[in-house]
């Protein structure tokens, strides 16, 4: 009798240890999950059921209808410029970099689109995502005016801005470009595209930011 | 409280872990869309291993692949602002990289800029090296860099391992 119920107390005791187990891994998981989501990029690329390899994926932004995180970054002059100060404009914010082909082809676009609406309120900030040698100033110089090279190529003639990598999580990643976010006269993001898509597209984004 | 009771009670336990386990394998698996995967559109294939004669230029084979639906810059880009691929071996990794001769890209066009060709690789694409190895057996960790792009966005530019145990003798 007394075997039996010391043998029931420990069968209970692994019962209740083994429960109890369970319950903790499934907080722990719970918690490190909701951790590495608030800090991973807040973007995705959703693959459209019709889409087949290497077409456009539907881009989903977990900033569209939030305020868009601001920054403040130096454009090629060395000025500081802050995404606060443009409040009360609708804003394109575009990232872009060099070496990559599709930002070339919508370039021309945005200078035209930007030319269209800046008497309505419309700016486009041009940040480039190239990587920058911080640390080493001949590098860093040189880089800076490969940048300011090809945004000269480019007719850029609204703000270009550098070291936009810095951006990356506030941004959702920026793991491929073009990407852009179309920022209301409030400050909210009511847009994101990703990859090359269309002139007409982009333009009605920026009529959603000026709220036309 | 007999022996089937006591069953009983582990057996409910025991669902309810095995329940709680496999939710916690994605806990907020509900609440996230599926991302496509963007890992490292270009792997490397073979050799593992080469054997070679010591202090000699020997050719070696190095073949790679450029997943579906990408493309890579060859090694002759078309612009000067686009990214050559490259390969490369660490100084003193007891093996030099005599010379690599890189096969000429495919022309390539976006459908949204049909007035622009690009130089590119897709699929399988071989870089014909001469390596040099001192005596011994050598794990050289070279390196290819690139940068990838699809039909509509480009990806940062990515440096992958190349691993080659290069012998000898």
């Amino acid at each position: 009798m007394k075997r039996n119920t010391i043998v029931l107390g420990i069968t209970l005791l692994l019962l209740a240890l083994f429960a109890w187990a369970g319950w903790a891994n499934w907080e722990y998981r719970k918690q490190a999950a909701e951790k590495r989501l608030a800090s991973m990029e807040k973007a995705e690329l959703v693959a459209d059921s019709s889409a087949g390899a290497g077409d456009v994926p539907h881009f989903v932004s977990q900033l569209t209808s939030h305020p868009a995180p601001d920054f403040t970054l130096e454009d090629l002059n060395g000025k500081k410029v802050s995404l606060d100060s443009y409040k009360g404009k609708a804003v394109l914010i575009n990232f872009w970099a060099t070496w990559c082909g599709p930002c070339k082809i919508e370039t021309p676009w945005l200078v035209e689109l930007r030319n269209q609406y800046a008497s309505k309120g419309f700016e486009i900030l041009g940040l480039s995502a190239d990587d920058l040698d911080l640390d080493d100033k001949a590098k860093l110089a040189e880089e800076k005016r490969d940048i300011a090279k090809f945004a000269q190529q480019q007719h850029m003639q609204y703000p270009v801005l550098i070291n936009a990598g810095s951006l990356d999580k506030a941004y959702g990643g920026l793991d491929a470009l073009p990407t852009s976010y179309f920022v209301d006269r409030s400050g909210k993001v009511v847009a994101a595209t990703l990859g090359l898509t269309s002139k007409d597209d982009i333009e009605g984004n920026i009529r959603r930011a000026l709220a036309e | 409280m007999n022996w089937r009771t006591i069953s009983r009670w582990a057996a409910i336990v025991g669902l309810l872990n095995l329940a709680l386990m496999m939710r916690s394998q994605s806990p907020l698996a509900d609440s996230t869309s599926r991302s496509i995967a963007r890992g490292a559109p270009v792997e490397y294939l073979f050799p593992e291993q080469v054997t070679i004669a010591v202090g000699k230029a020997s050719p070696v084979a190095l073949h790679f692949r450029v997943a579906s639906g990408f493309h890579i810059n060859s090694h002759t880009p078309k612009e000067e602002s686009l990214i050559p691929t490259a390969f490369s071996v660490p100084e003193s990794s007891g093996v030099r990289l005599a010379s690599a001769s890189y096969p000429d890209g495919e022309d390539f066009i976006l459908p949204l800029d049909p007035s622009t060709r690009l130089s590119v690789y897709t699929g399988e694409f071989t870089i014909q090296t001469r390596l040099v190895a001192e005596h011994g057996n050598h794990l050289v960790q070279a390196s290819l860099h690139y940068q990838a792009c699809d039909k509509s966005a480009c990806y940062p530019p990515r440096t992958i391992t190349v691993p080659i145990d290069v012998i000898g003798n």
